[in-house]
């Protein structure tokens, strides 16, 4: 009888961790967003010690950025394939991160909002695109930047153009879909994750980013 | 005189409430024109001192009490009024009591009594205001600084609140106990409003502005944060711009890379079968004629149906034999039970068999042909009959003979 019972419930505790592995294998990134259950799972430190058992057996370890809300899967010991890995996706995610930030700066303006995209944001596609076709420059600038090569569009209408962005943001994970009849997306805790790797940067290399944008902006009150 | 400012009162709130719409327009707006009203009723408003005017060139505007009195009647959010001039009330306390105990020592109760009112009126009213000022910076804060649009404002809005905070802090310092103690010597009434009461007031809001201060800064660090990441955003572009040879440096060479991107690839890839790939049919089916269960436990879970199900004995059926089959059976007994040869269609006139004689031999020949290799060799056949008279390599089988081997 009880095993009847267990195979009825959805997903039993084991079988939720089971997954919860397995999505973080695939090189997931797990946040409230996208999945608040394994999120929750990996804040107690139970089914966490757990997990990161499991993982060092096979030289993975579990990383976190953003404040501890974002969780990933890293390697435990960095031999010579590992580097190699972790250079090339160096590479792609420093390659991606000027069509990423074109794209938040033009989310955060055309929907007129002070802070930009975060964890949790919805964003309406059909009001977007309203918004960005109703002013040229937003719509020259959505031009130029799905024709970047990390969104490869080849397309000259605005439609197909914020589309298939949305589709590749969709595929890179740092939007999510809950409902596949409507044209919601939310943004997940990779979107935060970018936001460190910038401010590693800047901190890092010593750009003073901030404070660039800054005098920037008082020049244009002037 | 109390009897005229009673009357006084009571034609003010009349006064108040005949043109309650106007007030709140002025409340509202800020200021009123006098297009299209009448000037004697603003005439009498101002008289009255409802509305005044700051400069001959300005509109008229709600005195600033009656504008207190809505802002804190209705907790209007946008009140951002704070009375924090804690010290001018500390010295109106004090001349009130020393008031007192001179008229006390003058044995001129009237007076004194008088002066106490005023004296608890002072006191009262101003741990109310100190409450009424927590209040308002509370719902500035619970909404976030929703009344003012741009972060910007909402980051300066927050600056404001911090100083008045630190402003009402400063002033609650210059109340000294010792010093109020000695003023109220022992005379009971003036402890009571002067040390207890001021006491607890006073501890209790001090405790409680350094709760806001403390809300406050969290909420200030949030908003930097917020701007923070704009700026960051709008840095990286603006610097992308200015160095458009620009790479990052490549911060994973370094022997310890940070946790940041130490990201593993991705062990377990999205697989899918090519199910056009011909050359991979026979796997696919080996593979697919092994699929036990298929267990899609990405669907959205269904829950089953509950049915009944009643456990019962699987009720007996079997297959009725074939009786021409049973009588070839027979028919090979008898060959055994004699052990001498026998014609099969001898056997079928001997027993009177229904069957029509093809049926039979084909049965009998069939069921030769049906055992098994170890019970054949008990058994010969032999087919009796003649080649076909026209077509050669035909054989005519009339009948046939079947004995033990």
């Amino acid at each position: 009888m009880s095993d009847i019972q267990q195979s009825q419930s959805s997903a039993t505790p084991h079988q939720a961790t089971s997954l919860l592995i397995e999505r973080l294998l695939q090189g997931e990134f797990i946040c409230r967003t996208t999945d608040e259950e394994g999120w929750r799972a990996l804040k107690s430190g139970s089914t966490r010690n757990y997990i990161e058992q499991f993982l060092n057996q096979i030289n993975r370890t579990l990383a976190s950025a953003g404040e501890g809300e974002v969780f990933f899967c890293g390697y435990l010991h960095l031999g010579e394939s590992e580097r190699k890995v972790i250079s090339s996706q160096f590479r792609d995610i420093c390659n991606g991160l000027v069509p990423l930030v074109e794209w938040l700066v033009l989310v955060q303006e055309a929907s007129g909002q002070d802070a930009p995209l975060t964890e949790g944001a919805a964003i309406r596609l059909i009001e977007l695109q309203a918004r960005i076709d109703e002013t040229p420059a937003f719509k020259e600038q959505l031009a130029k930047l799905s024709h970047y090569r990390l969104f490869g569009s080849t397309s000259s209408q605005s439609e197909a153009q914020i589309k298939l962005i949305f589709k590749r943001l969709l595929e890179l994970g740092y939007l999510s879909r809950p409902n596949s009849e409507k044209q919601i997306y939310i943004a997940t805790g990779k979107i935060d994750y970018l936001y460190e790797v910038i401010r590693f940067i800047d901190e890092t290399e010593g750009l003073s980013l901030e404070a660039q944008a800054e005098t920037a902006s008082q020049k244009d009150l002037l | 005189m109390s009897s005229n400012l009673h009357h006084a009162g009571v034609k003010l709130f009349k006064q108040l409430a005949r043109h309650a719409d106007l007030v709140m327009d002025a409340y509202l707006a800020g200021s009123i024109s006098e297009d299209g009203r009448d000037p004697v009723v603003m005439e009498k408003l101002t008289q009255s001192g409802i509305l005044w005017r700051p400069d001959p060139e300005s509109e008229l505007r709600l005195k600033r009490s009656i504008r207190a009195l809505l802002e804190e009647s209705l907790s209007d959010e946008r009140n951002r009024q704070i009375d924090a001039n804690v010290g001018s009330s500390l010295a109106t306390i004090k001349t009130l009591a020393n008031h007192y105990k001179e008229a006390r020592e003058h044995t001129d109760y009237g007076a004194a009594e008088a002066y106490l009112a005023d004296l608890s009126e002072h006191v009262y009213s101003f741990t109310d205001s100190l409450r009424y000022s927590i209040r308002v910076l509370w719902s500035r804060i619970n909404n976030e600084f929703g009344y003012v649009g741009s972060l910007t404002a909402k980051i300066r809005e927050n600056e404001l609140a911090q100083s008045q905070v630190s402003e009402l802090l400063n002033g609650l310092e210059l109340f000294q106990f010792s010093e109020l103690a000695e003023i109220a010597g022992d005379i009971r009434e003036l402890r009571r409003l002067l040390v207890t009461t001021l006491q607890e007031s006073l501890s209790d809001c001090t405790q409680e502005l350094s709760v806001v201060q403390g809300r406050l800064l969290e909420l200030l660090g949030r908003f930097r944060q917020i701007r923070g990441r704009t700026r960051l955003l709008k840095g990286w572009l603006l610097y992308n711009n200015l160095h458009p040879d620009y790479r990052p440096v490549d911060h994973v060479a370094h022997n310890k890379v940070p946790q940041l991107f130490n990201r593993a690839e991705g062990l377990l890839k999205p697989a899918a079968v090519d199910v056009r790939n011909t050359t991979q049919e026979a796997e696919l089916l080996a593979l697919v004629s092994k699929v036990k269960s298929i267990s899609r436990s990405v669907l959205p879970h269904q829950p089953l149906e509950s049915s009944a199900v009643s456990l019962e004995q699987a009720e007996d059926f079997d297959i009725p034999d074939n009786p021409l089959k049973l009588a070839v059976e027979e028919y090979f007994c008898q060959v055994i039970d004699t052990g001498r040869s026998q014609s099969a269609l001898s056997y079928h006139q001997q027993q009177q068999l229904p069957w029509d004689t093809e049926s039979w031999l084909y049965q009998v020949i069939g069921e030769y042909d049906g055992l098994s290799e170890e019970h054949r060799r008990y058994f010969e056949l032999e087919p009796q009959g003649e080649p076909h008279p026209d077509f050669s390599g035909n054989f005519i089988i009339r009948d046939v003979e079947l004995w033990l081997a």
